[in-house]
């Protein structure tokens, strides 16, 4: 995926975070939204017996979103590190970003938090299934980066 | 002139009622929001089904739930402004519902046709659509890998539950051969009895002796003894042991003794769990 130029149109500043630099900490607060210009993330989760890394992000790939649209939601739901070398990531005008998302109607917006309320809660079930599976089945260990295309069942 | 005015008045006139008639046309055709009650149990919403209709909780609690196989996999529960189908209306070539959902006390919705969203929809700016998109790729990745983990789970307990439960062993107990001393505890002889201990673990131990043994003092359940012995580590230890089963052993001429500690000094106990303690 490589970055749109619709959404570079939003980028109002460039941040460049060096290997396993921490972009967002689980649990802090904060706003800003990003995409990643040029390299990758991975997105990691806290349970009761470690970490768990849920995804890698790359190029195109927007993040932070949820504490921006979601609202009651205050502080970030999990952490993004950069990973495989430095990421330049561009920092989107949040300005811009609730302004245009104050432009749908009630309806629409109830359905985007409901979808980004959904996403918050499945994955928290998978971080408990994660945690399960490595204590019964031991298919995974809790620092491995989970499937991206897992079979469908 | 002033003709030309009235003209282009009329003209204008026609095209807003011409688009005022198209607007309404266009809503006509949109089902109007429906209001629906459903009962305590009662299903909303069913895996798989073809459904395009999206659905607002007013009041109640719902559940969102997958099926795989013949169990129910709890995904979350929605309370009042939770919305269900919103994953078919984003993802067109979702045609199937991707949940099922169940009222889980009496409830009431709010049921939209996704036409009076949809034009919305494809007009909404471009980075929230994107956003929204991205959003619905990682949910349905997300709900992919808890099916998945999750009957990896089910197979496991289930795997565990077929399996024979293995013999319970309350203690660790190792198999050795050590040559011994004993006497009995309420004999004032000083008599040394050899013997040959074969397992030993932190509450007992087995002993082998000499059928003729068992002449000079009672052997019976009950019996107790004071043996001496070394461990292979070189620790010497003693202890007051008593007898609980007395086998004939393969052996003619010999007997097995199976006892449990009954005084095990500190020292010794330390000694012994040294020398128990799996290599």
């Amino acid at each position: 995926m490589t970055i749109d130029g619709l959404v570079y149109g939003y980028v109002a500043n460039e941040e460049t975070y060096p290997d396993k630099a921490v972009i967002i900490e689980e649990g802090s607060k904060g706003d800003w939204v990003y995409v990643i210009l040029k390299g990758s993330a991975k997105v990691r989760k806290r349970t009761r017996k470690g970490v768990v890394t849920l995804d890698t992000l790359s190029e195109g790939d927007i993040f932070g979103e949820m504490v921006l649209l979601e609202t009651g939601q205050e502080l970030r739901s999990a952490s993004v590190v950069a990973a495989d070398g430095p990421v330049r990531l561009g920092v989107l005008d949040s300005e811009r970003l609730v302004k245009d998302y104050g432009t749908l109607s009630s309806q629409l917006r109830a359905l985007m938090r409901s979808l980004i309320r959904r996403l918050k809660e499945t994955t928290d079930s998978v971080c408990n299934a994660v945690v399960e599976n490595a204590e019964r089945v031991h298919s995974l260990k809790l620092d491995q980066v989970l499937p991206s295309e897992p079979d469908k069942t | 002139m002033f003709c030309i005015l009235i003209a282009l008045y009329i003209i204008s006139k026609d095209r807003k009622e011409q688009q005022t008639m198209n607007t309404m046309n266009d809503k006509e055709k949109i089902p109007p929001v429906k209001f629906l009650h459903y009962k305590k149990g009662d299903l909303i919403v069913k895996q798989g089904d073809y459904g395009i209709s999206i659905y607002k909780v007013i009041k109640g609690k719902v559940q969102i739930f997958n099926e795989s196989g013949d169990k129910e996999i709890d995904i979350n529960t929605l309370g009042p402004g939770g919305v269900i189908g919103e994953m078919n209306f984003l993802d067109r070539a979702l045609e199937a519902r991707f949940s099922s959902a169940r009222a889980l006390e009496d409830s009431e919705l709010e049921a939209w046709h996704p036409a009076g969203l949809a034009d919305e929809y494809e007009q909404m700016p471009y980075i929230i659509r994107h956003i929204a998109n991205q959003t619905l790729k990682r949910l349905i990745r997300m709900n992919n890998l808890t099916a998945q983990l999750t009957d990896q789970v089910e197979e496991a307990k289930k795997a565990a539950q077929e399996e024979p439960a293995p013999a319970r062993r309350n203690f660790y107990r190792k198999g050795v051969i050590l040559d011994c001393v004993y006497r009995p505890v309420d004999s004032p002889s000083k008599a040394r009895l050899e013997g040959l201990i074969k397992d030993i673990s932190l509450s007992g131990m087995g002993l082998d002796i000499r059928t003729k043994n068992a002449l000079k003092f009672s052997h019976k359940p009950g019996a107790k003894f004071h043996i001496e012995t070394v461990l292979p580590n070189g620790k010497k230890i003693d202890f007051t042991a008593k007898i609980i089963s007395v086998i004939d052993d393969r052996t003619p001429g010999k007997l097995f003794l199976g006892m449990v500690f009954d005084e095990l000094a500190d020292g010794a106990r330390k000694s012994l769990g040294f020398f128990l303690m799996p290599t």
